[in-house]
């Protein structure tokens, strides 16, 4: 997408940022709209393929963008962001897996509520799958930057 | 940490925009470590420094008393 933000120098298309913005919006837009398509085909796969096109679309749209959009302070703010938010998400998770095995365990193990029962312990691995990616990527990290 | 960015922008007439221009961040930024908020990478302090020719420690002053 091109609008009169945009403009060349020494022969490279640059792109100003509200133009990225733009872009952004763009492909969000055209994102629900697929998702809907795949709904009414009932066939996931349009969504993927758009998904990971678009992610990719923003990507290259990004490269052009001229401006600075992304400093050191708002790296900052997405890793205290994402840290918080996943440390929310966890706790949260893990409170209503622990809910969820007492609620299907209530009545005896005798009287196990299996389907409940089961989608609590699944989710509980999954909890467990998360730390040890967490665990993984803060070795690597540590090990990157010189511990 | 404070630092005299205002005064040295004030001194080359330089907004906080074109001043994030010249060093490589967003003019949010500029205004967030002007007003304290936030305390620049030794990288970007530097940046700072030498764009304004003048030492690290001319432009931002730790002040142990209230750190």
């Amino acid at each position: 997408m091109r609008n009169r933000a945009d403009y060349r120098d020494g022969g490279e298309v640059f792109m100003k940022r509200n133009s990225f913005y733009l872009c952004v919006a763009a492909v969000a837009f055209l994102e629900v709209a697929i998702f809907w398509l795949s709904v009414e085909l009932a066939d996931p796969l349009p969504s993927v393929i758009a998904i990971v096109v678009g992610i990719l679309g923003i990507y290259l749209a990004k490269r052009y963008v001229h401006e600075v959009i992304e400093d050191e302070r708002t790296e900052k703010i997405t890793e205290i962001t994402a840290l918080r938010t996943l440390q929310i998400t966890w706790i949260g998770l893990f409170l209503f897996a622990l809910w969820i095995i007492i609620e299907a365990l209530g009545d005896g193990v005798r009287h196990f509520n299996r389907q409940i029962g089961i989608f609590g312990f699944r989710l509980l691995v999954l909890l467990c799958g998360i730390i040890v990616l967490y665990v993984i990527l803060s070795l690597y990290y540590n090990k990157r930057y010189g511990a | 940490m404070k630092n005299k960015i205002k005064v040295f922008r004030a001194m080359h007439d330089l907004s906080q925009e074109g001043l994030a221009n010249e060093v490589g961040v967003t003019r949010q930024t500029v205004l967030a470590i002007e007003n304290g908020k936030y305390d620049p990478s030794l990288i970007l302090a530097a940046r700072i420094a030498k764009f304004f020719k003048v030492r690290i420690d001319d432009v931002f002053l730790l002040d142990l008393i209230d750190e």
